[in-house]
């Protein structure tokens, strides 16, 4: 039993840097009706139609298309023809909520208790704020030109799309 | 008219740093700016310049970073500049002095001010799982200040209008803007209509999309905001100030549709830089 738990930091690890693959087995509903296909493009083969308010599961993500099972088959859909999470069911989170007021130094009343650490930004932290020279002059020092910004995004091989603002 | 204004400077005075006020004489700098108001052509909205532009958003951004400066690591800052300028670049301000920057919050937020500055906060910069989700929060801020959003508010509140003048009669002036704005970053703080919202959107998705990013980006970032629980301090001010995510997202469902299929845009998980 206990060589186990040996592989189990690692296994946590693999699965945090996993990152897309996280979303298999996540929950969501359908917020409109719209076709279930066969492949990620608005062209492919509809295989089903999912109605709003249908929950499905999520196995993976490509563009803004979602991969899905549900009662209805398995297909691609549109992302935001979806709606993550359990769809009458209040957002995960709310129980972590007294734990984050910790975190940020606050108490339940909005007053910082704390100073040292990070904590957050509300509008009376906002309005007390005085001008911090060094800073913005920091900020400033950080500054990328055009032209690097070009070299940068040829070498990550980004390529400029031609796009109309939408309407 | 004349009254109403000095009326409305002199609760401006109060309400900002009377403490700092010393030095100069606030009373009299703002009668002299009420009088150019009343000049042909004067307190005209709209029309700045860019100069007066960046002045104006500088003293923002830097009351902004006194309240939370940056994170200390240059080579997040750098990564950040470079993104954000690649996708400014899109824009139709290319040549703007842009500035980006991750400042010091656990709170889940991002801020634009007038001239290009735009800073993100350590708690959103967490939540981000590849460099299109960056460029898609950094776009949506840009639109802002291609927009003008903020500026307009400040406008419309006259505050700037005066603040404008000052600057273009004196040299080194900022000072004199840092007294008129002065509620420290206050501005940021307050909401735009949703209009405006919805507005830097349609715009953030189609900048990344330029940039050669996967243009959701922006949505997922949404997506995932949306499922934070509404009583999480970490989301309260960004809840108060936005549209809920759900309803933005909706809007953006179908603004997008099905206009950028097929552009295959990078997504670059790896390549989004981490912080410790």
């Amino acid at each position: 039993m206990k060589p186990a738990t040996r592989y189990t930091l690692p296994l946590l690890t693999a699965l945090l840097l996993a990152g897309n693959a996280a979303l298999a087995g996540e929950n969501a509903t359908a917020i409109k009706t719209d076709s279930l296909r066969d492949r990620p493009f608005s062209d492919a083969k509809t295989v089903a139609t999912l109605n709003a308010g249908s929950p499905v599961e999520i196995l993976k993500r490509e563009g803004g298309w979602y991969q899905i099972k549900s009662a209805q088959g398995s297909g691609w859909i549109r992302m935001l023809s979806l709606r993550k999470g359990d769809a009458g069911k209040p957002a995960a989170g709310a129980s972590a909520s007294s734990l984050a007021s910790l975190a940020s130094g606050r108490a339940g009343t909005g007053k910082v208790v704390s100073t040292t650490g990070i904590r957050g930004l509300n509008e009376e932290e906002l309005k007390a704020a005085h001008f911090d020279e060094k800073q913005v002059s920091l900020a400033e020092s950080y500054q990328v030109s055009r032209a690097e910004a070009q070299k940068f995004a040829a070498s990550a091989k980004l390529k400029p799309a031609k796009l109309d603002y939408l309407p | 008219m004349n009254q109403h204004i000095i009326k409305g400077l002199t609760l401006l005075a109060l309400t900002t740093g009377l403490a700092t006020a010393q030095a100069f004489d606030l009373g009299q700098e703002l009668r002299n700016a009420a009088k150019e108001l009343q000049q042909p052509g004067g307190g005209s909205l709209g029309g700045y310049s860019e100069q007066e532009e960046v002045a104006i958003g500088r003293q923002i951004a830097g009351n902004l970073l006194g309240a939370a400066p940056l994170v200390k690591d240059a080579k997040l800052q750098k990564y950040v500049n470079t993104v954000g300028r690649w996708v400014a670049t899109q824009s139709e301000r290319p040549d703007l002095a842009w500035h980006f920057g991750v400042i010091e919050s656990n709170d889940i937020n991002a801020f634009a001010a007038p001239g290009g500055y735009i800073f993100v906060t350590r708690g959103l910069y967490r939540q981000l799982t590849s460099e299109s989700e960056l460029a898609g929060v950094l776009a949506h801020e840009i639109g802002h200040v291609i927009k003008k959003h903020h500026l307009k508010i400040l406008q419309q509140s006259r505050m700037v209008d005066l603040g404008g003048k000052l600057l273009a009669k004196q040299t080194g002036g900022n000072d004199n803007i840092g007294k008129l704005i002065g509620s420290g970053a206050e501005i940021v703080s307050r909401s735009l209509d949703k209009g405006a919202e919805f507005e830097a959107d349609r715009i953030g998705v189609v900048l990344a999309a330029r940039a050669g990013y996967d243009a959701y980006g922006l949505p997922s970032v949404l997506e995932k905001i949306g499922h934070t629980s509404a009583q999480d301090d970490s989301v309260a001010l960004l809840f108060k100030t936005h549209p809920h995510p759900d309803e933005r997202l909706s809007k953006l469902g179908d603004a997008m549709d099905s206009r950028f299929d097929g552009l295959n845009g990078q997504t670059a998980e790896k390549r989004l830089y981490r912080v410790k």
